[in-house]
C-alpha cells in the first residue's frame, strides 16, 4: 500500500551517535565524506572501511536496517564496478585476462573494487546521519548552520520551519491520498485500465479533494500558529537547547584523526595495493 | 434471501513488515435481503476493515465474500459489479467532493457505470431530493453548501448509483444534533422505500437501536455477538467490558427495575420509553 513508503529513517535509540549534537554530526559527515574521497591507497581506505564498521557497532543500528538502506544504489555499485572492470587499461607487469571482445585487467578489477567500498562506505556514513537523527533535530540543526546566511537576507528559520512542517505532513498526506482513492473507487473510478489519457484524467478526483483539503489543513494550521503567537524567528527560544558537550568534542577530535590517519598513510603507504 | 456474505474474512495491514496486524479476523456473515444491520465496536475493532472488504475496495488476505452467492473476486468484471451494487459511503464523504457543479458529483458515481444521459438525470434528481437538497443547489460549486449541505450531496452521490445494499461509515460524525436526525431519517427513508439493505456503522448505540433491525457487534477484529436489538442489548454487561455502553434511556429502566418498580428492562428507545412509561403510569404507581 502507499502508505507502507517510510519517510526519514530515524531509528531510535540512545548511543554515542544518538546523542551527539546534530550540528556536529551534520559538520562530521561531510568531513568524513571528504575524507572518504582522500582515501588514495587500500590501506587508508581500509582504515576507512574499520572506521565506518566502529560507527555501525557504536551506532547499534541493526545491520539489517543498514543493509537497507544500501539497496537503492545496489545498481549504481555494480554499474559502476562493471565499466571500471571494462574500461580500465593495465599496467604491463600485471596480469590481463580477455575473451571475446572483453579485456579484464588486474588494475581494473581493483579499481572496481576501490570504488564500490567507497560508494558504500559513503552510503552507510550518510544514512548514519539520518538514522541517529530526528528529522526535526536535522531541521533544528540546519536552521543553526544556515542562520549565518542572514547576511544575504536567506531567513534559515523560514526554511527551516518549512521543512519541518513539510515533514510533519507528508505521513498524513499519503493517508489521505488513501483515503480519497478509495471513496472515489467507491463510486465506481478507475486508474488502472484505460488508454494513458484517460488515466490521467481519472485522477482529477483525487487531486482536487487532495488540494482542497492541504488548503484547508494549511489555513488551520496558520490561524493555530498565530493563537499561540507565532511571529517568526525573531526572539524565539527553543525548548530544547542545543549546547556543545564533551562528547562533541571527543567526535571532533576523533574524525581530525581519522583526517590524519588516513593522510598519512596515504603518504607513507602510497602503493594501491 | 442472503445478500452479502462473508466466509473466513481476514485482513492484514502492512503485511510482511514489523507493523503488520489482523485488523478483522476469521468473519463470517450473513447479511439477509432489506435488513437494516447495524454494525458497532470499540474503535479500532475492525468496523470500516470489514466494510471496505464488502465492495472489494480492501482484498482479502484470506476467505471470500460473496454477493449474491458469487465471489466478487472472480474476475475484474465482478469486482467492478460489486463496486456498483454495494455502495460504500465513508466516513466525512464530503472531502471526496471535487467537480465543478453538485450535479456533476453526484452524477459521476452513474457516469461511471455508463448510463445514458436520460437515466443519470433521473438519478441524480431522485437522488437530490431524497437527501433533501433543493434544485438550487445542483447549479452551485459543491465548495459553497455548508457542512451539512456538504455531507448530504456526497451521500446522494453514492444513493445515485441506486446500489443493492447501501453502507454507510458513521454518516452522522461531527454533525449536530439536528444534522444527525436528517441524516438518521434519510437512512430510514431510503430503506423504507427502496427495500434495500442498508448498514449502518456507528458508535453511537442510540442510533443503531433507533434504527437496524440487526445488530452486528465486532471487538477486536472478530464478531463477538449478532442477532437482533433485543438480542444484543440485553447484554448490557458484555456490551459494556467491551466499552460500549447501551444507551440511557435502557440504563434508565434497568435501574427504575433495581428500585422495585415493574417496568420492562427492553427499552432501546427514547419512543419506548415513552410508551412504557405511559403504561406503567396508566396502571399506577406501586405501595
Ligand atoms: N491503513 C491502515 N494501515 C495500517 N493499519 C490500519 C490501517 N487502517 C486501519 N488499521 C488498523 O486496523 C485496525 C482496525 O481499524 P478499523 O479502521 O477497521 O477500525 P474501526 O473499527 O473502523 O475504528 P473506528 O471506530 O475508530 O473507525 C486498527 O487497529 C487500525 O490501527
Ligand atoms: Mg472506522
Amino acid at each position: 500500500m502507499i502508505k507502507d513508503i517510510t519517510i526519514g529513517q530515524f531509528f531510535p535509540g540512545t548511543s554515542f551517535l544518538h546523542r551527539l549534537d546534530a550540528r556536529m554530526k551534520i559538520v562530521l559527515t561531510f568531513a568524513i565524506i571528504v575524507i572518504i574521497f582522500l582515501c588514495k591507497s587500500f590501506f587508508s581506505l581500509g582504515l576507512m572501511v574499520v572506521f565506518t564498521v566502529a560507527l555501525i557497532l557504536v551506532s547499534r543500528v541493526p545491520l539489517k536496517t543498514i543493509l537497507k538502506s544500501l539497496k537503492p544504489i545496489i545498481f549504481i555499485v555494480v554499474f559502476t564496478a562493471l565499466l571500471n572492470i571494462f574500461y580500465t587499461t593495465g599496467d604491463a607487469n600485471s596480469w590481463t585476462y580477455e575473451f571475446w571482445i572483453f579485456k579484464i585487467t588486474e588494475k581494473g578489477v581493483f579499481t572496481a573494487l576501490f570504488m564500490a567500498v567507497r560508494i558504500i562506505c559513503l552510503v552507510i556514513i550518510s544514512s548514519l546521519l539520518t538514522y541517529t537523527t530526528t528529522p526535526t533535530g536535522l531541521t533544528d540543526a540546519l536552521e543553526r548552520l544556515l542562520s549565518p546566511l542572514k547576511v544575504f537576507k536567506i531567513e534559515a528559520h523560514t526554511i527551516a520551519m518549512m521543512m519541518t512542517l513539510a515533514l510533519r505532513f507528508i505521513p498524513t498526506l499519503i493517508e489521505e491520498i488513501d483515503r480519497i482513492m478509495n471513496a472515489q473507487k467507491a463510486r465506481g473510478a478507475n486508474w488502472e485500465s484505460g488508454s494513458l489519457v484517460n488515466r490521467a484524467k481519472a485522477l482529477i478526483p483525487v487531486l482536487i479533494p487532495l488540494f482542497v483539503s492541504s488548503f484547508r489543513r494549511a489555513y488551520e494550521l496558520a490561524f493555530a500558529m498565530e493563537c499561540r503567537c507565532y511571529t517568526g524567528g525573531k526572539g524565539r527560544t527553543r525548548m530544547k537547547q542545543m549546547k556543545f558537550g564533551v562528547r562533541d568534542f571527543a567526535a571532533l577530535v576523533l574524525t581530525g584523526t581519522l583526517l590524519a590517519g588516513i593522510i598519512s598513510l596515504n603518504i607513507f603507504f602510497p602503493k594501491v595495493i | 434471501m442472503t445478500v452479502i456474505a462473508t466466509r473466513g474474512l481476514t485482513h492484514l495491514y502492512s503485511k510482511g513488515t514489523p507493523f503488520q496486524v489482523a485488523a478483522i479476523k476469521d468473519i463470517n456473515i450473513e447479511i439477509e435481503h432489506g435488513e437494516l444491520v447495524g454494525i458497532i465496536g470499540h474503535t479500532g475493532s475492525g468496523k470500516s476493515t470489514l466494510i471496505q472488504q464488502l465492495n472489494g475496495i480492501l482484498k482479502p488476505e484470506k476467505g471470500t465474500v460473496l454477493l449474491e452467492g458469487q465471489d466478487i473476486w472472480a474476475s475484474k468484471a465482478s469486482i467492478r459489479q460489486a463496486r456498483f451494487k454495494v455502495g460504500l459511503c465513508f466516513q466525512y464523504p464530503e472531502y471526496q467532493l471535487f467537480e465543478e457543479t453538485v450535479y456533476k458529483d453526484i452524477a459521476f458515481g452513474p457516469r461511471n457505470m455508463k448510463l445514458d444521459e436520460e437515466e443519470i438525470n433521473r438519478r441524480v434528481h431522485k437522488a437530490t431530493e431524497f437527501v433533501g437538497l433543493k434544485e438550487e443547489h445542483l447549479s452551485k460549486s459543491p465548495f459553497d453548501l455548508s457542512g451539512g449541505e456538504k455531507r448530504r450531496a456526497a451521500i446522494a452521490g453514492v444513493m445515485a448509483m441506486e446500489p443493492m445494499v447501501l453502507i454507510m461509515d458513521e454518516p452522522t460524525a461531527g454533525l449536530d444534533p439536528h444534522g444527525r436526525d436528517l441524516i438518521l431519517n434519510l437512512i430510514k427513508e431510503y430503506r423504507e422505500d427502496t427495500g434495500n439493505t442498508v448498514m449502518l456503522v456507528s458508535h453511537s448505540m442510540e442510533d443503531v437501536a433507533q434504527l437496524a433491525s440487526t445488530v452486528l457487534v465486532l471487538e477486536n477484529a472478530q464478531v463477538a455477538m449478532s442477532g437482533t436489538v433485543e438480542e444484543v442489548y440485553s447484554r448490557g454487561e458484555e456490551l459494556s467490558k467491551m466499552g460500549l455502553s447501551v444507551p440511557q434511556v435502557t440504563r434508565i429502566f434497568a435501574g427504575l427495575r433495581e428500585r422495585g418498580l415493574d417496568v420492562d428492562t427492553n427499552i432501546f428507545t427514547l419512543e419506548q420509553g415513552r410508551q412504557e412509561l405511559l403504561r406503567f403510569l396508566g396502571k399506577g404507581v406501586p405501595v
